[in-house]
């Protein structure tokens, strides 16, 4: 859900339902990341709700579009994380086999 | 008028052992003596934890 | 002006033009001029990089993400897709059947703590929901006990399994694991430990009949659940039995006469819904700790330093003419204790201690259903999963 004005579309708050700091702190990273963000930052309006708001101010392009790059870069970097780790692991697992077979 | 009452079976507290009582019985079990009965658990309702 | 300048002139413009495409190389063109200051003066890079660890407190613990905090002088604080694809490293360092070590470097907090909170509360799991007591004669309570049994590791892969709110909590094979426990501890007999072995899994569904059983009627008695088919007759399950992952876990204790016979359904779930979900015994990081000696420590000095120091970070080396030095041998091991520079203001001058801010050594201890590798890319899966329904739900 997007809170923003039709005729400044470089200001906005998405409100996030279901989801809590794992997310939004993750998201603000990535947003700062960003040259064109100004401000951004969230909060959790209410310890009981599961909704975090979102403020991304930028210096001129759609926030909802600096919002959707961020997340983007998120899961890019996401994926790169998970296919290092793979690789790490099994190179870990190759090094392991090859030790055991020393000893033996 | 009334039916015959049927023998419940209750569980010492003290051995475990199964005691069947009729109305106007001692409560009492007749392995050991002790006079904590307890009612078995019913196997009709649904019943469901946690 | 030199013919030199002349060509790097017009390789700007062509860079401009073409960096309506491509900003990327635009960017990488400005910052290989030799005027632009890539990298930060050094102690403004220690204080980027290194959390500051005092006598009294940790010093310049927060990470700096905006893009442009140092524009004024002239850096670029973004990290760019490309930079951190470079910079990023995994190093595993133990890897057992249920807990696993690895160094993740290059990558910021906010990320890392994402991961560790993931794995935490909502990576799925399998584990004991309902329990349908029909006796229970033994001293410890029924809520007691259906409490001890939903903690119990259930050894099936949740990947296998739905969850039950897919089918309108409908309990059918997808979604759910029988178990039953029957024990009995006979009368004239020593006391049973009852351990998590009794559960037995039930792959045709419950047994216990729902409603009332008419006694004269042929047709077989409703139960708690509808399986359309035994779960041993699916493929992933035909050949590993399921059962709980541990099998010596004490559920209760059987005096002479007592019975506990009951059934156990298993679901999927979260974490974040109730602990018994989660997959993880523990899963914490800490950053790299960094020691460094800023003067020498020689003689009785080094012999003192190496004794201050419960964890053994600290070594001692031969420099020759029955002199000695110390050094640090083991920065891994240290723990912040900060018992090297107690004693005086020329013992915070001697040693440094320092932690990596962008360098985590990462455990992750696995509860059994799913090895802890496994795990971890799970938890990364389920943060891209997050990401995508953001892009989704905005577009």
């Amino acid at each position: 859900m997007e809170l923003g004005s039709y005729s400044d579309q470089s200001k906005s708050t998405f409100s996030l339902a279901d989801e809590d700091h794992t997310i939004a702190n993750a998201v603000r990273f990535t947003l700062n990341q960003d040259p064109r963000v100004t401000f951004c930052g969230y909060s959790i309006p209410h310890p009981s709700d599961n909704r975090v708001n979102i403020r991304v101010q930028t210096t001129g392009d759609s926030a909802r579009e600096v919002l959707k790059d961020a997340c983007q870069d998120l899961m890019q970097m996401c994926q790169h994380v998970r296919s290092t780790f793979d690789k790490s692991v099994n190179d870990y697992k190759m090094s392991k086999t090859v030790k055991d077979m020393d000893i033996k | 008028m009334d039916p015959q009452p049927e023998p419940v079976s209750y569980i010492c507290g003290d051995c475990g052992m199964e005691n069947t009582l009729k109305p106007g019985d001692v409560i009492q079990c007749r392995e050991c003596g002790y006079r904590i009965l307890y009612k078995k658990r019913t196997r009709r309702s649904k019943f469901c934890y946690l | 002006m030199s013919s030199d300048e002349d060509e790097s002139m017009s390789e700007q413009e062509e860079q401009t033009k073409s960096g309506k495409e491509d900003n990327g190389s635009v960017l990488d063109y400005i910052m290989s001029l030799e005027s632009v200051p890539s990298k930060l003066p050094p102690h403004l890079e220690l204080l980027k990089t290194r959390v500051l660890c005092k006598i009294d407190a940790p010093q310049h613990t927060d990470t700096i993400q905006y893009s442009g905090a140092y524009a004024a002088l002239g850096v670029d604080n973004s990290i760019r897709l490309d930079n951190f694809r470079q910079n990023f490293k995994v190093q595993v360092n133990r890897l057992t059947e249920d807990d696993i070590e690895f160094d993740m470097i290059g990558i910021d907090p906010a990320l890392a703590n994402a991961f560790r909170r993931i794995l935490i509360a909502e990576v799925p799991t399998m584990a004991i929901e309902r329990i349908y007591m029909a006796n229970n004669t033994s001293v410890i309570q029924d809520e007691v006990l259906s409490h001890r049994l939903g903690l119990i590791p259930i050894g099936a892969d949740p990947r296998l399994f739905e969850y039950p709110e897919n089918a309108g909590n409908e309990k059918n094979e997808k979604n759910t694991i029988v178990f039953k426990l029957h024990v009995r501890c006979e009368r004239q007999q020593p006391r049973i430990t009852v351990k998590s072995n009794e559960l037995k899994w039930l792959p045709n569904g419950s047994e216990l009949p729902s409603e009332d059983i008419k006694p004269n009627s042929s047709s077989k008695p409703k139960t708690f659940t509808s399986f359309s088919c035994s779960q041993d007759s699916l493929p992933e399950f035909s050949g590993n039995p399921i059962a709980p992952r541990n099998l010596d876990i004490i559920l209760a204790k059987l005096g002479p006469g007592q019975e506990i016979e009951l059934e156990a359904h298993a679901v999927k779930g979260i974490g974040r819904t109730h602990a018994k979900w989660s997959p993880v015994a523990t899963a914490w990081y800490r950053m790299l700790p960094e020691v460094v000696l800023l003067k020498e420590v020689e003689d009785e000095l080094a012999e003192e330093l190496k004794n201050k120091c419960p964890v053994g970070v600290f070594d001692i080396e031969d420099i020759g003419k029955g002199r000695k030095r110390a050094t640090v041998a083991r920065p891994r091991s240290c723990t912040l204790c900060r018992e090297c520079i107690r004693g005086g203001k020329e013992w915070e001058d001697r040693v440094a201690l320092r932690r990596v801010k962008d360098h985590f050594i990462f455990t992750v201890e696995s509860t059994g259903a799913l090895p802890p590798e496994v795990l971890f890319t799970e938890a990364v899966k389920i943060l891209e999963e997050k990401c995508e329904r953001v892009i989704t739900e905005l577009s």
